[in-house]
C-alpha cells in the first residue's frame, strides 16, 4: 500500500500533461458556466474612470501584448475598447511590441461596425514604434514629430478625430495593456511626469506587483488576467471570452492546488 | 589613439549625459527641443541597434550549422521562421489587410503561422508549471508553507469555483477571497516588492551617474 502510493510521486509526468489538458479542455468545450460574484476594486476603478468621461474625449489605448499573452489580455482589450465605443469616447491605439500589430487589427476587424464607429473619426491606430521612452516622452511636447503617418500611412493630422489632439494636454488618460514591463514605463514617464491618469491590464502573474503603483495612486486602476477581463465584461454587461475563458481555468487551477496537496501529503505521512 | 578610443567617447558621454539629466528637471522650451532631437536620434540608433542584433543572431546560428553542433537542425528554423514572416512583409508592403479587409500575406502568416506558434510555446509552460507544481515543490519550511499558503489564496480568489469553495470552507471568518487577495496584495506584496524597486532604482542611478563620469567604462568594450 506504502509502496503503492509512494510510487505516485514518481507518476510519469506525460499523465500529468494529460490531466492538464482534460482539464482545460472538457470545460471549453462543455462550458461550467460558473457566475464571477466578485469584481475588485481596481477593476471597478478603470471603468468608473471611463464611465466620468464626458462624450468625445480621447482616450490612449497602447496595446502592447503578443499572441503567446492574448488569450488573458485580448479579452481585456476588447473590453476597454468596447466601453469606449459604447461611451463614444474615442480612441488612440498605439504599441511597442511588433507582434501586437496582427492583434490589433484582429480587435479592430469587427468591433467598430457593431458600434456603428467610423476610422479616422472615432478611432485611429498608430504604426509600431521601437524605443518606448523616447516616443512617450515625445508625445508630451508633439505627437506629429514622431507619429506623422498613421499604420496605413495616411496624414495623421489630416484624420478628423485628430484635428484638435496634439500631445498630452488633449488626452483624458491611458490605458496601457501589456504582458511586459511597459506599463511600468508608462507610470514612470507620463502619469508621474506630465499627470496624465494612468491604467492598465497585465496578465495575473504580473498584477501582484502592482501593487505599490496601486496604493499610491500613481495607476488608477488595474485589470488583472483572464478574472479581471470578465469582471470588465461583467461591468459593461457584455460577456465575452473573459468570461467563457475562466470556466476553463477554473479547473486547470483546482488542478495545481490539488496536486501539490497531495504530492506533499504523500511526503509527510508516507516517506 | 588614446584620444579617439578614449577621451572622445567618455567627453560625449559625459556631455550628453549631463545636459540630458538636467533637461528632465528644466522644462522650456531649449531642454524640450533638446530631448526631441536626442529622442529621434534615440530611435536611429536603436533601429541600427537591431540590425546588428540581426546580424549577430544569424552568424551565431550559422556556425552552429557549419560545425554541425549538438541541435544544429533547429538553427536552421532561425532562418525558416525569419523568411516565413520577412518575404510575406516585404510582399505586403508592411500591410497585413487589404483596402477590402481581407488579409494580405503578411496577415495571413501572421495569423496562421506566428499567432499559433507564438501561443503554443508560451502555453507550454503550464505543462511544466503542472508538473514542478507536484514533483517539486515540497512544504518543507515555514517559508515554503508561507510560500504555499499565499499562492494557495491568490489561485483560489482568482477563479470562481475557488471563490465558492473558500466561502464554503472558509466563509465563517467573514472575509472573502477578495479581501484576502488585496491584503496579500497590498501589504507584503508590496512591502517586497516596493523594497526591490527602491534597491533597483538606486543602483540604476548609481550606474549612470558611474557611466556619466566615466568610472563605469565595459560599454566602451575591451580596448
Amino acid at each position: 500500500m506504502k509502496e503503492t502510493i509512494q510510487k505516485l510521486l514518481k507518476i510519469d509526468r506525460r499523465y500529468l500533461f494529460l490531466l492538464l489538458t482534460l482539464s482545460i479542455l472538457i470545460p471549453i468545450l462543455k462550458p461550467l458556466g460558473l457566475p464571477n460574484k466578485s469584481i475588485s476594486r481596481d477593476v471597478k476603478n478603470i471603468y468608473n474612470f471611463m464611465e466620468g468621461l464626458p462624450e468625445g474625449s480621447t482616450i490612449i489605448c497602447s496595446i502592447d501584448y503578443d499572441p503567446s499573452t492574448a488569450p488573458e489580455l485580448h479579452p481585456q482589450a476588447t473590453a476597454i475598447i468596447k466601453h469606449a465605443f459604447k461611451k463614444n469616447i474615442k480612441v488612440i491605439v498605439l504599441t511597442f511590441i511588433p507582434g501586437s500589430t496582427g492583434l490589433i487589427d484582429q480587435l479592430f476587424e469587427k468591433l467598430p461596425a457593431e458600434y456603428g464607429k467610423k476610422y479616422g473619426e472615432d478611432y485611429v491606430v498608430l504604426p509600431y514604434m521601437a524605443n518606448i521612452v523616447a516616443v512617450i516622452t515625445q508625445l508630451n511636447s508633439n505627437l506629429y514629430s514622431i507619429y506623422e503617418k498613421d499604420k496605413d500611412n495616411k496624414d495623421l493630422k489630416s484624420l478628423p478625430m485628430m484635428k484638435k489632439i496634439n500631445n498630452y494636454k488633449d488626452i483624458k488618460g491611458v490605458i496601457n495593456i501589456t504582458g511586459t514591463a511597459i506599463l511600468d514605463y508608462w507610470v514612470a514617464y507620463v502619469g508621474d511626469k506630465f499627470g496624465v491618469p494612468v491604467m492598465g491590464g497585465v496578465t495575473a502573474i504580473s498584477q501582484v506587483g502592482y501593487g505599490p503603483y496601486l496604493q499610491k495612486g500613481q495607476l488608477k486602476g488595474l485589470i488583472g488576467g483572464m478574472k479581471g477581463a470578465a469582471e470588465y465584461e461583467t461591468l459593461i454587461k457584455e460577456p465575452g471570452k473573459g468570461t467563457s475563458g475562466i470556466d476553463a481555468l477554473n479547473v486547470a487551477h483546482l488542478l495545481v492546488l490539488a496536486l501539490i496537496i497531495m504530492s506533499n501529503l504523500i511526503m509527510f505521512f508516507f516517506k | 589613439m588614446k584620444l579617439f578610443k578614449k577621451y572622445i567617447p567618455l567627453t560625449i558621454v559625459f556631455l550628453f549625459g549631463i545636459v540630458s539629466l538636467a533637461s528632465y528637471y528644466v522644462p522650456n522650451k531649449l531642454s524640450e527641443d533638446y530631448l526631441e532631437v536626442m529622442n529621434a536620434w534615440e530611435n536611429i540608433v536603436s533601429a541600427f541597434g537591431f540590425f546588428l542584433g540581426l546580424i549577430s543572431l544569424f552568424y551565431a546560428h550559422y556556425m552552429k550549422i557549419k560545425k554541425k553542433v549538438d541541435g544544429w537542425g533547429y538553427s536552421l528554423f532561425v532562418y525558416i521562421g525569419f523568411l516565413l514572416m520577412v518575404v510575406p512583409a516585404i510582399i505586403s508592403k508592411g500591410t497585413q489587410l487589404n483596402p477590402d479587409a481581407s488579409l494580405t500575406w503578411l496577415g495571413w502568416a501572421f495569423r496562421y503561422l506566428y499567432n499559433p506558434l507564438s501561443a503554443t510555446m508560451f502555453s507550454i509552460l503550464a505543462f511544466y508549471i503542472i508538473s514542478t507544481a507536484y514533483r517539486s515543490f515540497r512544504i518543507k519550511s515555514l517559508q515554503a508553507f508561507v510560500l504555499f499558503a499565499a499562492a494557495f489564496v491568490l489561485i483560489l480568489g482568482r477563479i470562481p469555483v475557488g471563490q465558492m469553495i473558500w466561502d464554503s470552507i472558509l466563509g465563517f471568518t467573514k472575509v472573502t477571497a477578495g479581501e484576502a487577495i488585496d491584503w496579500i496584495i497590498g501589504v507584503p506584496s508590496t512591502a517586497g516588492k516596493r523594497g526591490i524597486m527602491i534597491g533597483v532604482a538606486i543602483g540604476a542611478v548609481v550606474t549612470s551617474l558611474k557611466i556619466i563620469f566615466g568610472i563605469e567604462r565595459q560599454y566602451m568594450g575591451k580596448d
